[in-house]
């Protein structure tokens, strides 16, 4: 071996070391900086890993997602039960309570309108809650919380904001009867508004009123509005009961047959106001 | 050598597995740069450096880096770390702590140089610092920790070959 040969040698022999890592590192330089380039390399290689390494990753999520599954599911929703009956307990006590104040706004809100109604017209009044509706095959009345007791006698006026409600017929020790102005034993002098024509509102047994007594060439039209008159001394003058609905010829030729749609709207009519007036005649 | 490379490599791939999964975006100590820093200066052979490039080639494969970069930075430093355990010995908790922390310093310094020479921009100096300090950190005992797992698989091998 000659000399050069051998100094190479233990050249070689002596820094092997950093020469493989240099030759690792020009290699490993070469691989990225050609990374952008389309070189297909090092397939076998990543695919090997993967294979390798891609069970273990998703073991580690599983677990991982196992794990804070747990918590979640488990260990983070102990007590969580009672206190779920707890809640609901609370949302049912507080809709209940949210029922009531809703009522109570609401009942405010009718007792003031009824309160700023008795106050505009000219006679005592009482206001008076309905306690019981009969709307048998054809009669129409409800039940009033006040009674002989409270001043009720028979035919005292009962009315609402809207109009007529009908009259008291069997005052009681603590409650009284009303009979509707839509009853057909209910019969109220009444007048058209527009023409001042006379007649009378008979109720028809069927939520509506019948207005009599209009002859063929009496000028009334639809949508006219039907007035107390005041003659009976019943109810005062003035009063809405109605509004013309429908006219036709009646088979008689003398009278007109008119509907009229009541003011009152008995469905959610739930306080009244009882004229404890009596007496009022019309001037007319 | 080899025998030690293969208890390695296991660890390496959970380590890299739960890297690329559950920390991704938590820094962590570098286990292999501590192992290619352990296997340099304790034992600086080719099977070493072999192992560094498929250290870094599987960090780069599996973390999504550019092929080459990370193995490119491990050689380098196994190079340099092999260089300087001839002048200086890493016995002590400190040196180990600081060489093992200026190495993932000059390990993102690499990265970051052949990365921007790929032609790509990325901001790592945050994280290598942050992974510095932690590997610096662990430094000590995950090297102690290496040693005593060389040492029983070169025992068990020594009894294996008695036998």
């Amino acid at each position: 071996m000659r000399i050069s040969e051998r100094k190479l040698s233990l050249f070689l022999k002596r820094h092997h070391l950093i020469l493989v890592s240099f030759l690792l590192a020009l290699y490993s330089l070469h691989l990225a900086l050609t990374y952008q380039k389309d070189v297909p390399r090092g397939y076998i290689v990543r695919q090997t890993l993967s294979a390798i390494v891609t069970p273990l990753e998703r073991l580690i999520l599983g677990t991982s997602s196992t794990v804070t599954g747990a918590w979640s599911h488990y260990v983070f929703l102990i007590g969580l039960n009672d206190e779920n009956a707890e809640l609901k307990k609370q949302v049912e006590s507080l809709r209940s309570e949210n029922d009531r104040l809703k009522e109570d706004v609401a009942l405010n809100l009718r007792l003031r309108e009824l309160f700023n109604y008795r106050e505009a017209v000219p006679w005592h009044s009482t206001a008076a809650g309905i306690v019981a509706y009969d709307g048998g095959l054809w009669a129409r009345t409800v039940t009033i919380n006040k009674g002989a007791s409270d001043g009720m006698v028979k035919d005292l006026a009962v009315i609402s904001p809207e109009g007529v409600m009908g009259r008291v017929i069997e005052p009681g020790a603590s409650t009284s009867t009303v009979l509707l102005a839509i009853d057909v034993r209910s019969d109220i002098d009444v007048f058209v508004e527009r023409t001042r024509i006379k007649g009378v509102a008979e109720g028809n047994g069927a939520d509506g009123l019948a207005l009599k007594y209009i002859m063929l060439d009496d000028d009334v039209r639809v949508g006219d509005r039907i007035l107390t008159s005041g003659i009976t001394g019943i109810f005062p003058k003035g009063l809405v009961v109605g509004e013309i609905s429908k006219i036709e010829k009646s088979k008689d030729n003398f009278f007109k047959t008119i509907e009229v749609r009541p003011a009152m709207r008995l469905s959610t009519l739930e306080e009244v106001s009882v004229v404890t007036d009596t007496g009022f005649y019309s001037r007319d | 050598m080899i025998k030690e490379i293969l208890a390695f490599i296991p660890i390496a791939l959970v380590f890299m597995a739960f890297k690329s999964t559950l920390f991704s975006v938590i820094p962590l100590p570098d286990i292999p740069l501590l192992m290619v820093f352990y296997l340099a200066f304790r034992r600086p052979s080719v099977e070493g450096a072999a192992f560094a490039f498929v250290l870094g080639y599987m960090d780069d494969v599996l973390c999504g880096g550019i092929i080459g970069s990370t193995s490119f930075a491990y050689i380098v430093v196994f190079m340099l770390v092999h260089l300087a355990g001839q002048r200086l010995h890493f016995t002590t908790a400190f040196t180990r702590s600081g060489g093992a922390a200026i190495a993932v310093v000059l390990k993102g310094a690499l990265v970051y140089a052949v990365v921007s020479s790929a032609g790509m921009h990325v901001r790592i100096f945050v994280d290598v610092l942050m992974q510095a300090i932690l590997t610096g950190i662990c430094a000590h005992k995950a090297i102690v920790l290496m040693s005593r797992l060389s040492a029983r698989v070169v025992t068990s091998s020594f009894k294996g070959d008695i036998s």
